[in-house]
């Protein structure tokens, strides 16, 4: 073996033997003291693979059952004795002798087998009733503020009683939060909750209970044995530990100390699924809840109760699964935006313009095939905000402006919708420049660039083949457009909105949907077809009398509350041939639905509302996919195909 | 022994806890299958315990947590037992919080449900 290495070997295991004893100590005059007791589990785990890699094996042999023993207690499978401390102790000690006998490199004759076997006697135990390891020592840890600490005091000054609590819960318990929130409650009523772990907020929060018990410090009137009697008459309440409290130092922070994970060896937390597999959980779910639909149908329809339970049940854990794995698909928006600062350093750079980029809202998660798709368009906006919105430096110390440009990224989340903005501070749009530019390439005629307002006007930039630049810059004109932006966020379901201000700066505004699997949506018949309209597009439905539908001009309207709503009859729109005429309802209510796009509200006749589902959006094939008003397809419960409305196309 | 009042939509469930219940020598005074007439059916009958499904079909915008509500504002000694499902636990929270006395959950072991019954019934 190396020299270089048995240096290295001595002086860090020098270390680790320190570092063990001295925890070990701790750990026995605080045997909850799980900061000491990972610590130690680390440096002989750490000391086991030095030393078997080595080749010393008595070291690594000795080390080993230490770590397994230390393991036991980390995992609370065994409680810490001051017995098992001494054994951890001795061995230890004859580590150290181990090594210095490498030190010495001389053949160590140490026999180290009463040791092992010490070791060995305490793993082979049996693990300890949980009931021996419950112990108030728990609630030493228990640190008040200064409010707490004045609540303990004017409690003992009334001449009440002050007690620290520890709670088992059973060990089958169902719903621990629930039963400790419970017990909580229930504590409130006896008496003043002083500090608990878990608190009452941590439980209304749906915090998970890392332990199976409740510590607390509880001030009340009732004298021990009928706090004691109160809670055990509570259901699932293993065992109540009860004391005397005395006021505990005040401490900074009212949290147990914090648990500091071994560096080397940590719980594992994460891990990586291939993103084929998430897709497949995916698409495995939306045949699921394709199946729990067809289901939940049969049970209405067979009016059996017992069923109709299990299938109530059944209908809430798809639906709770489905969140969960739609939580698999998302990531933070992070995940692109963190790029853009490298983005946009090195554009301006180019350009010679200086420009703070500032991102707002990037630990908001987004469905994972829209992030994949919006990095190209975001750095198309960004390009463009560069290249044609900040202006140089020159420019904005002229204009009165601070010469560095801002461009901002603000990310946000509402009602199932993602709103992504991208804003700058430079020179605006200029209108006068689109109008030109759209009469040069022949996108508008003369009469139509006289007639249009200043909103219609810029939105002629989002045409293809339209680009205001000069030149076909290095930066921002490669032929592709705003154009593009568009076509990639509405192809996702998404749109995408603009507003500028000269010398002020321009601000896209992208809305997307969370995610593109599974979206809410109310089913409505169209004479025979069945067509899905995306829930959140909908403001209301209603019904109409007929005659309540006015035309004025070619259109038809009703009025709602005062507001005038223009109407479209679905049928016709979607070109859906009628039924025979006797259909027609003449003298019957008219189904409406109220959907809002920009703010507008449209009304869309059908012939019936069906209700509302969950549906699985299957992307229509590519031949039909640019079909007017229809944006997919979905099957529903029974197997047949409804088509899922396009609300922009609808004008 | 206690006059209590069953609440659940599922009438199997309504049969099982009765018979537990009569068993234990307890009267079921009423039987109701959604949350407006548990709210309805306990002002009438004022029981003394009322085991009551906390997931239960709207009625009238009125669910199981509305229920809870509305009798515990007509009598705040309600004594209410939840039962629910193990993924319900948000719920069973803030019914708990509104001052359901206990909670089960689902399936219901007869003779937790007995054990949890005399507890209420022993607290004031």
């Amino acid at each position: 073996m190396q020299d270089s290495y048995r240096e290295i070997f001595l002086s860090e295991s020098q270390e680790y033997l320190k570092n063990i004893s001295n925890c070990l100590v701790k750990l026995e005059n605080k045997p909850d003291d799980l900061g000491s007791l990972n610590e130690i589990f680390r440096c002989t785990h750490t000391l086991k693979g030095m030393s078997a890699t080595m080749g010393f094996e008595k070291i690594a042999q000795l080390s080993h059952l230490m770590e397994d023993l230390l393991d036991e207690l980390r995992s609370q499978k065994k409680a810490v004795t001051s017995n098992i401390i001494d054994s951890l102790l001795s061995s230890t000690d004859i580590l150290e002798q181990l090594i210095q006998d490498v030190r010495l490199k001389q053949d160590s004759n140490i026999d180290i087998s009463s040791y092992l076997e010490s070791l060995k006697k305490f793993l082979s135990e049996e693990a300890v009733p949980p009931e021996e390891k419950i112990t108030l020592s728990d609630i030493d840890g228990i640190g008040l503020n200064e409010t707490e600490q004045n609540r303990f005091k004017q409690a003992r000054e009334k001449g009440l009683n002050v007690f620290k609590l520890k709670i088992l819960i059973a060990r089958n318990c169902a719903m621990k939060e629930a039963r400790a929130f419970l017990l909580l409650t229930h504590l409130k009523r006896m008496g003043e909750v002083i500090q608990s772990v878990p608190g009452l907020e941590d439980l209304k929060r749906e915090q998970q209970m890392e332990q199976p018990f409740i510590s607390a410090i509880f001030s009340t009137k009732e004298d021990r044995e009928a706090v004691r009697r109160g809670l055990l008459n509570l259901s699932e309440i293993e065992e109540v530990i009860i004391a005397a409290a005395e006021i505990p130092p005040l401490e900074a922070k009212a949290k147990p100390q914090p648990q500091e994970p071994s560096a080397y060896i940590k719980k594992i937390q994460s891990m990586r699924i291939p993103v084929q597999r998430l897709d497949r959980i995916m698409n495995l779910m939306g045949e699921l809840t394709i199946a729990k639909i067809q289901l939940v149908e049969m049970v209405q329809s067979l009016k059996f109760a017992p069923l109709d339970e299990i299938s109530t049940t059944l209908a809430r854990l798809t639906s709770t699964l489905q969140d969960e794995i739609m939580q698999t698909r998302l990531l933070p928006a992070s995940y692109i935006l963190d790029a853009f600062n490298r983005v946009v350093r090195d554009l301006s750079k180019k350009k010679n313009k200086e420009v703070d980029l500032e991102i707002i809202g990037s630990e908001i998660e987004l469905d994972r095939i829209v992030l994949d798709e919006i990095g190209d368009p975001m750095v198309h906006l960004l390009r463009n905000a560069i290249d044609h919105g900040i202006e140089t430096p020159q420019e904005r110390i002229a204009g009165g402006k601070n010469p560095r440009g801002k461009i901002s990224i603000t990310v946000s989340r509402q009602k199932g919708q993602i709103y992504i903005e991208v804003a700058d501070d430079g020179k605006g749009i200029d209108v006068s420049g689109v109008r030109r530019i759209a009469l040069e390439r022949g996108l508008l005629t003369e009469l139509e660039a006289a007639n249009l307002d200043e909103k219609k006007l810029l939105e002629l930039i989002t045409l293809p083949g339209f680009s205001t630049a000069k030149e076909v810059s290095d930066v921002s004109g490669r032929g592709v457009g705003l154009d593009v932006v568009k076509i990639k966020i509405e192809s996702l379901g998404g749109r995408v909105d603009f507003e500028t201000k000269p010398r002020a700066g321009t601000r896209f505004l992208l809305t997307l949907p969370l995610t593109l699997a599974i979206i809410k949506a109310m089913l409505v018949r169209v004479q025979r077809e069945m067509l899905a309209i995306p829930l959140m597009s909908i403001r209301e439905t209603i019904k109409l009398r007929p005659e309540e539908i006015k035309r004025v001009q070619n259109f038809e309207v009703v009025k709602v509350r005062d507001e005038v709503i223009p109407i479209l009859r679905m049928d016709r729109e979607l070109g859906i041939a009628r039924n025979a005429a006797g259909e027609e309802h003449t003298n019957e209510l008219i189904p409406l639905v109220i959907i809002e796009y920009e703010k507008k509200a449209l009304g869309l006749v059908v012939n019936k509302i069906v209700g509302e589902q969950d549906i699985v959006v299957k992307p229509l094939p590519s031949f039909v996919k640019r079909t007017k008003g229809i944006a997919g397809a979905t099957i529903l419960g029974d197997g047949r195909v409804a088509l899922i409305l396009d609300i922009m196309s609808l004008r | 022994m206690a006059r209590i009042m069953i609440v659940d939509d599922a009438l199997f469930m309504r049969q099982m806890l009765s018979k537990i219940l009569i068993g234990e020598g307890h009267e079921i005074c009423a039987e109701a299958f959604n949350a407006k007439e548990a709210v309805e059916k306990y002002k009438a009958s004022k029981p003394d315990l009322v085991t009551m499904d906390i997931v239960m079909p709207m009625m009238e915008e009125l669910d199981g947590i509305g229920a809870v509500k509305e009798i515990i504002k007509f009598d705040p000694q309600a004594r209410i037992l939840l039962i629910s499902a193990m993924s319900q636990q948000p719920i069973v929270v803030e019914a708990i919080r509104l001052g359901a006395k206990d909670f089960l959950s689902k399936p219901v072991n007869p003779e937790r449900l007995k054990e949890t019954v005399r507890n209420i019934l022993a607290n004031p």
